[in-house]
């Protein structure tokens, strides 16, 4: 039995608290909040064993075999650190880290007391997500790819989250270094990061408010993001972040020396696509057939795993929180490679320098790698 | 109109009206001022959302007696700046349409917490208005009877609760335990469903609109409808009135349309759409199987329908504003018919 603590009660500990409800051999023995009114609410709402206000006091209390933060990232780091210092081995909400040198930290803090860390990008373990790994390993694309593409959109509208953001100046998210895209592209970056080499690609950032917030007055928020990533004339990638374009996609594009894959997340679909071309007319017929059977075939799969009951919006969470569990007790691989971890918090760090550089307001710290390109119009 | 010389206040004396930015907030300052008060100070998240507020207090003159305050009830420093000197408190402020339950909770329930903590420390508070919701009282025991301020409030709103429920129960019991603890003078108030113009969604309690298609689930049911400016009187006279310390008042305008009505009138003054009338024992018996798919799914499905959720919302039920006209000397100066048609007129121009 694994013994699980939570640390930080808001909307994402509430997806925690679901899914490990639903995975085998654990149990939530405490869960800790600055604030007891929302450790209690969520002590009343789940199988928690006690509440508090307090992480020392939870982590003496209960000791926990594994604490999973899920506080705002500025936190993410002291937390962490004092879990692990606790012999916890401790998973992290997205994003990782404030920068590449906490993550770094946290990552041989834990290596060195031979304890696992994980990072909460689940979403590379959706279904879709699984199968794209595995026709990526069985060699399908004919080698490393060759370029990515990423597309990770946010519809910044009327819900709650953005009407809280953008109606209070002094709401957490904008205290980020990369504000607004600090909290939502890792999942993003990450799915380029698991298919780089290099420690240190060239990144190329081009940030800007969109026309849609400097209407609503706002001048600090960047909401669009294009990314050009390159690491040594061996693998491209493009990142796009848009809080404005339709439909506001969740894919990767991987393209191979042969052959070619489109993971869609909002759809759950993955599409091959053929490298090798067809005679004549037959290159207009033939593929879009064969892409409407590969459709049909997604949606029965989707339909397959719906009435099977193991369909849930949160799998990758499920997913990833088991195999972070099972690499805990068989002293085994975790699912997120160090190496993804570090890289992904170093190309978010780099974006962000570059988008700070020319002036668009975000951190300071001057960018050595590329070239930046920012601009508010 | 009330009468004005029986009030706990004087028009001078200050008074604080949170989410006063909001739907019912800046009816509940215009009625302030109708009054006479002339010291109002008004809460408000964003100094970008005050336009509602700025058109309701619009044909009041004196500018001089309403004092616009931007912050975050989160913020203890905020709670204290907002309830020094203050007399009586009006808390509108909520996590409405909050999807989560955790934030749902933070906007209502820590924030009211906040609140009250900021007015112990003022001791010069002689009234705090907490303005609920029916959403909180638990309607599956009383199968015949009518819903009033009698009935049991939900015990376990964690169980198929949606945020809004749980927080509001929350809240609730919040506010009677400082109430109890502290001796703090409350009077909770709780509307049904405030309508009018600025709001042109149309209630749950009626159906829900989804797949393309309307399920009508209210069919002959009473809606219980209150106007805002209605609503908003109701929430004023409870600041004022003297010797209802402790007293809960729900607000329900008489006159009240079925649930079939009130559709029909909708699609015909407002849009057409299809509908699709579920009658009350196939609507239970959705419930009963989405609630039963929900578990057996390991909640692949949320439990958006459950057999708590039908007695809450489609069960046959009428409901009484007796105390809230005896207590209040409230009336609901709005009639239905005339409110339907602003709320239709509202509806139609912001299409």
């Amino acid at each position: 039995m694994i013994n699980v603590a939570l640390v930080g009660c808001g909307k994402i500990a509430d997806d925690h608290a679901s899914q490990l409800q639903r995975v085998p051999h654990c149990q939530i023995v405490g869960v800790c909040d600055d604030e007891l009114l929302m450790a209690r609410q969520l002590y009343e709402r789940f199988p928690v064993s006690r509440y508090f206000c307090d992480l020392e006091t939870m982590l003496r209390a209960t000791c926990p075999d594994v604490v999973h933060v899920t506080t705002p990232p500025q936190s993410h780091f002291a937390i962490a650190k004092q879990c692990l210092e606790s012999n916890c081995h401790v998973y992290v909400e997205k994003p990782f880290t404030l920068s590449a040198t906490e993550a770094r930290r946290l990552v041989a803090l834990a290596s060195g007391k031979g304890l696992k860390i994980t990072v909460g990008h689940n979403e590379q373990f959706s279904h879709v997500g699984r199968r794209m790994r595995a026709l990526v390993n069985s060699g399908f694309l004919g080698g490393p790819p060759l370029h990515m593409e990423s597309y990770y959109c946010y519809e910044l509208g009327g819900n709650e989250y953005s009407a809280a953001l953008l109606g209070d100046k002094r709401h957490w998210v904008r205290r980020l270094p990369g504000k607004l895209l600090h909290n939502i592209i890792s999942h993003g970056v990450a799915r380029i990061a698991e298919f780089l080499i290099s420690e240190s690609p060239t990144v190329i950032a081009h940030g800007f408010t969109s026309p849609y917030l400097q209407s609503m007055g706002e001048t600090e928020i960047i909401d669009e993001l294009r990314v050009m990533i390159s690491e040594e004339q061996r693998t491209t990638a493009y990142f796009t972040f848009s809080s404005q374009m339709r439909p506001a996609l969740h894919q990767l594009r991987l393209y191979g020396p042969k052959n070619g894959l489109v993971l869609d997340q909002d759809n759950e679909t993955l599409i091959r696509l053929r490298g090798a071309r067809r005679v004549s007319y037959v290159e207009k017929l033939v593929p879009p057939l064969a892409f409407s059977a590969q459709y049909v075939a997604n949606v029965t799969g989707n339909a397959r795993r719906f009435l099977a009951s193991d369909f849930h919006m949160k799998s990758g969470l499920k997913y990833l929180i088991e195999s972070f569990y099972r690499a805990i007790t068989n002293d085994g691989p975790v699912p997120i490679p160090y190496r993804e971890i570090i890289l992904t918090a170093s190309l978010m760090e780099a974006i962000f320098s570059q988008l700070g550089a020319q002036g668009c307001s975000l951190t300071e710290t001057p960018n050595k790698r590329g070239q930046g390109v920012c601009s508010r119009t | 109109m009330a009468q004005t010389d029986n009030f706990i206040i004087n028009r001078e004396d200050p008074i604080l009206v949170t989410g006063a930015a909001g739907f019912i907030g800046p009816r509940v300052v215009q009625s302030l001022l109708r009054h006479g008060f002339r010291n109002v100070r008004c809460l408000t998240r964003s100094p970008r959302s005050t336009q509602r507020l700025s058109a309701a207090v619009a044909g009041y003159g004196e500018q001089g007696c309403l004092e616009i305050l931007s912050g975050n009830l989160l913020s203890s420093e905020d709670c204290a700046a907002a309830t020094a000197n203050i007399a009586v408190i009006y808390h509108l402020a909520a996590g409405a349409g909050e999807k989560s339950v955790p934030a749902a909770f933070l906007n209502s329930v820590v924030t009211t917490r906040n609140l009250l903590d900021a007015a112990l420390k003022q001791n010069g508070v002689v009234r705090f208005v907490n303005v609920s919701s029916l959403a909180v009282y638990d309607n599956a025991k009383k199968r015949k009877g009518v819903l009033d301020e009698t009935c049991p409030i939900d015990l376990q709103p964690e169980r198929f609760g949606d945020a809004y429920e749980f927080a509001k129960v929350k809240q609730d019991k919040i506010v009677s335990e400082y109430a109890e603890k502290f001796n703090i003078p409350i009077v909770t108030v709780r509307p049904g469903f405030v309508y009018g113009p600025g709001r042109s969604a149309i209630s749950g309690r009626v159906g829900i609109g989804t797949f393309g298609l309307f399920l009508h689930l209210g069919g002959p049911n009473e809606i219980p409808l209150t106007f805002v400016d209605n609503c908003a009187e109701a929430i004023v006279l409870a600041g004022l009135k003297p010797g209802i310390e402790g007293e809960v008042f729900n607000v329900i305008d008489d006159d009240l349309p079925s649930s079939r009505n009130l559709l029909r009138l909708y699609k015909r003054n407002v849009k057409r759409f299809r509908s699709l009338y579920l009658p009350h024992a196939l609507s239970y018996l959705l419930c009963t199987m989405w609630e039963w798919y929900s578990a057996y799914s390991d909640r692949q499905l949320p439990p958006a329908f459950s057999r708590k959720k039908w007695y809450r919302y489609w069960k046959k039920t009428r409901y009484s504003n007796k105390k809230v006209k005896t207590q209040l000397d409230w009336a609901p100066h709005v009639l239905t018919g005339e409110g339907l048609a602003r709320y239709f007129e509202s509806c139609r121009s912001a299409r």
